[in-house]
């Protein structure tokens, strides 16, 4: 599978042919595709919040977050960046924030590829793990990083109401 | 995937902070209130980038395979020159739009809007300097008579009206214009970086992927007002409307579309390495991506008009206006954004100075075409010198009196002071050092 970041004699902006799946770097045309995507998943329709957000990571590190586009449309997407500091957490570290796939397109490895596609640009940013929060009342989500091999981490999760 | 660091010299650097104090004089204040909008955000630095690992060998053209040039002067010379003019005209553009944003950017109704601008301001600047240093950092005596000082005074003394790409001479009339020169001009940008990427001149190629990665933001500092204010439009808001931005959009696609080079061109940098893709082939695909952002910004405004429908009922809602051209559910062709024609209201290329129309349909008379024209340009726009300069020319090629190609290489005025000329009224931006002292080098100094 030809890496979406390095441009060689190929496409700028890359669309999908019918039936055709296209892992890529995420653009600013994706916008509403996005948030088509995330209404679908039942966030409801929030422009505003995935404007916000998918800014945050374009301008700190825009060869991260990754979409899957068939049949003409986003059908998943995984945001994330390198950080370092973080929990006291000094290496430079990988973080996957927010994915997700759409409904009628799940069980094609579509999120497996989207994740191959952002670790290895976090190991080019020079990342030597990758760190995800999961809420336990999410087992889809927790099983799908147990199948990409992530395990549980020493470093638990605490909350105070405020 | 690391970067190195890297300063021009002493000189050249102190002559760029000058131009920034006289150009971007809200750069204290982007500083000063970065964490409040940027919270953890990389610090904005005045640098060039060199990215590490870059493959070796030419990646496309008729010495594909061999290895990239790592010195100019190892560059065959017509491939040289060719380079050398792009480094000029790709500087030239980005100091050249700080100066077109400087012009509204305090006319922005929102902060946020403003601040990101400001900061895209900032990162153009470096993108500038960034081609300084491939003009400083290298001997192009092979290819020009100009020293590299020389060429860095001539650059930064050009000014809006003797850029060298059009898109650079047109004047800014409100802020609606730095969101659509953003979401419209940078993108075109982003489509010249990531063709130089391949570069056969090692250097250039090592320059453009941090370029590219500021470049992903400029793209939204236009891409997410656009949206915003369409979203307001359906709402009613009386600021900005979607004439307005449709009217933005009719001054400056066809500019855009004229940065790609001639219809015809752009076998020369395919052939030299020095780009991968001809210019039709470039700008074809930038249309099919404008195309995309336009749909998204009519998403926006249909979703606000009828918030309780569907996603998908508003796709079909937006797929039934633009193509039958029809009122559904009370939103009107006219409500919503389209793009231009790549034939109309163009100087270069294939269809320069035709009397095309919005819609590409054609006209015999120049007079009814200007009054078309009239009706799809924003009011400040055609009381600019850039459009009358624009009617002038095309009102003598259609009478006969300038040839074609004459009138489409006419520059809008030629106003570019500095450099050696005695009688220009100029300020010199690079002024020569003081001798350095002993035991240092003058120019391997990184700037204070
Ligand atoms: C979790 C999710 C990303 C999986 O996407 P997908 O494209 O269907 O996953 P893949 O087909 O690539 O599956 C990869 C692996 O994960 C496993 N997996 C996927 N979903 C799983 C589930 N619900 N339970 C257990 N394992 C699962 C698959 O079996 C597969 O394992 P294998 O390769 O060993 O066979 C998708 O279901 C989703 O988007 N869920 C909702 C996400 C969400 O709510 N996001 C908002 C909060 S951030
Ligand atoms: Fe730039
Ligand atoms: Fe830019």
């Amino acid at each position: 599978m030809a890496s979406p970041r390095q441009f060689r004699c190929g496409r700028i902006h890359e669309t999908s042919m019918s039936g055709e799946l296209k892992i890529r770097v995420l653009e600013d045309t994706d916008l509403n595709g996005v948030t088509q995507l995330d209404e679908k998943l039942g966030g409801g329709y929030r422009p505003e919040v995935w404007e916000h957000r998918i800014t945050y990571y374009q301008r700190r590190d825009p060869e991260a977050p990754v979409v899957a586009e068939a049949d003409g449309k986003v059908v998943g997407f995984m945001l994330g960046e390198v950080r370092s500091g973080e929990f006291g957490l000094e290496e430079p570290t990988g973080w996957i924030e927010v994915i997700g796939v759409d409904p009628d397109y799940r069980g094609q490895a579509i999120g497996r590829q989207l994740a191959e596609h952002i670790l290895e640009h976090f190991r080019e940013r020079g990342a030597s793990t990758v760190r995800t929060l999961v809420d336990e009342d999410s087992e889809g989500i927790a099983g799908f990083f147990s199948a990409l091999g992530f395990e549980p981490s020493t470093l638990r999760p605490f909350a105070l109401k405020l | 995937m690391s970067t190195r660091k890297e300063h021009i010299p002493k000189s050249l650097h102190n002559a760029v902070v000058k131009w920034r104090e006289t150009f971007l004089p809200d750069y204290d204040y982007l500083i000063e209130n970065w964490d409040r909008f940027f919270p953890n955000d990389r610090r904005f630095e005045l640098c060039a980038f060199r990215e590490l690992g870059m493959c070796d060998e030419i990646e496309c053209g008729e010495r594909t395979g061999q290895p990239k040039a790592t010195r100019a002067c190892d560059l065959p010379d017509d491939a040289g020159r060719h380079l050398l003019g792009a480094i000029k005209a790709q500087a030239s553009t980005e100091f050249g739009s700080i100066q077109q944003h400087q012009l509204t950017l305090s006319r922005a109704q929102d902060e946020e809007e403003q601040f990101w601008i400001l900061r895209m301001m900032a990162e153009e600047l470096r993108h500038g300097y960034q081609m300084l240093h491939l003009l400083s950092d290298d001997d192009w005596a092979k290819f020009s008579d100009a020293s590299g000082a020389e060429m860095v005074e001539e650059i930064l003394s050009m000014r809006t009206g003797s850029h060298i790409l059009g898109a650079f001479n047109v004047d800014f009339d409100s802020f609606v214009d730095n969101a659509t020169f953003c979401a419209l001009i940078d993108r075109v940008g982003k489509y010249q970086l990531a063709m130089q990427k391949v570069s056969a001149y090692k250097p250039m190629a090592e320059s453009m992927p941090e370029m590219l990665r500021e470049e992903a933001f400029h793209l939204l500092a236009g891409t997410v007002p656009l949206r915003r204010w369409m979203e307001k439009a359906a709402r009613g808001s009386v600021y900005i409307t979607s004439e307005d931005i449709q009217k933005a959009i009719n001054k400056w696609l066809p500019r855009g579309l004229e940065m790609f080079g001639d219809e015809r061109g752009g076998g020369t940098n395919v052939r030299f390495g020095l780009k991968p893709m001809k210019n039709a082939e470039a700008q074809e695909q930038y249309c099919k991506e404008v195309e995309s952002l336009v749909a998204g910004i009519n998403m926006r405004f249909i979703r606000a008009r009828l918030p309780e429908i569907s996603s998908a009922r508003a796709q079909e809602i937006l797929d039934q206006i633009v193509q039958e051209r029809k009122t559904v559910e009370g939103i009107a062709w006219e409500d919503l954004i389209h793009l231009p024609h790549p034939h109309f209201f163009r100087r270069r290329g294939v269809p320069a100075f035709e009397l095309a129309g919005w819609e590409g349909e054609s006209f015999d008379d120049v007079d009814e075409y200007v009054r078309h024209l009239k009706q799809h340009l924003p009011d400040a726009y055609r009381a600019g010198r850039d459009f009358k300069h624009y009617l002038e020319l095309l009102r003598q090629v259609h009478a006969g009196e300038i040839e074609l190609k004459a009138a489409v290489r006419a520059m809008p005025d030629l106003r570019r002071v500095g450099g050696t000329c005695p009688c220009s009224k100029s300020v010199r931006w690079v002024v020569d050092e003081p001798l350095p002292a002993e035991g240092t080098e003058p120019g391997a100094e990184a700037p204070a």
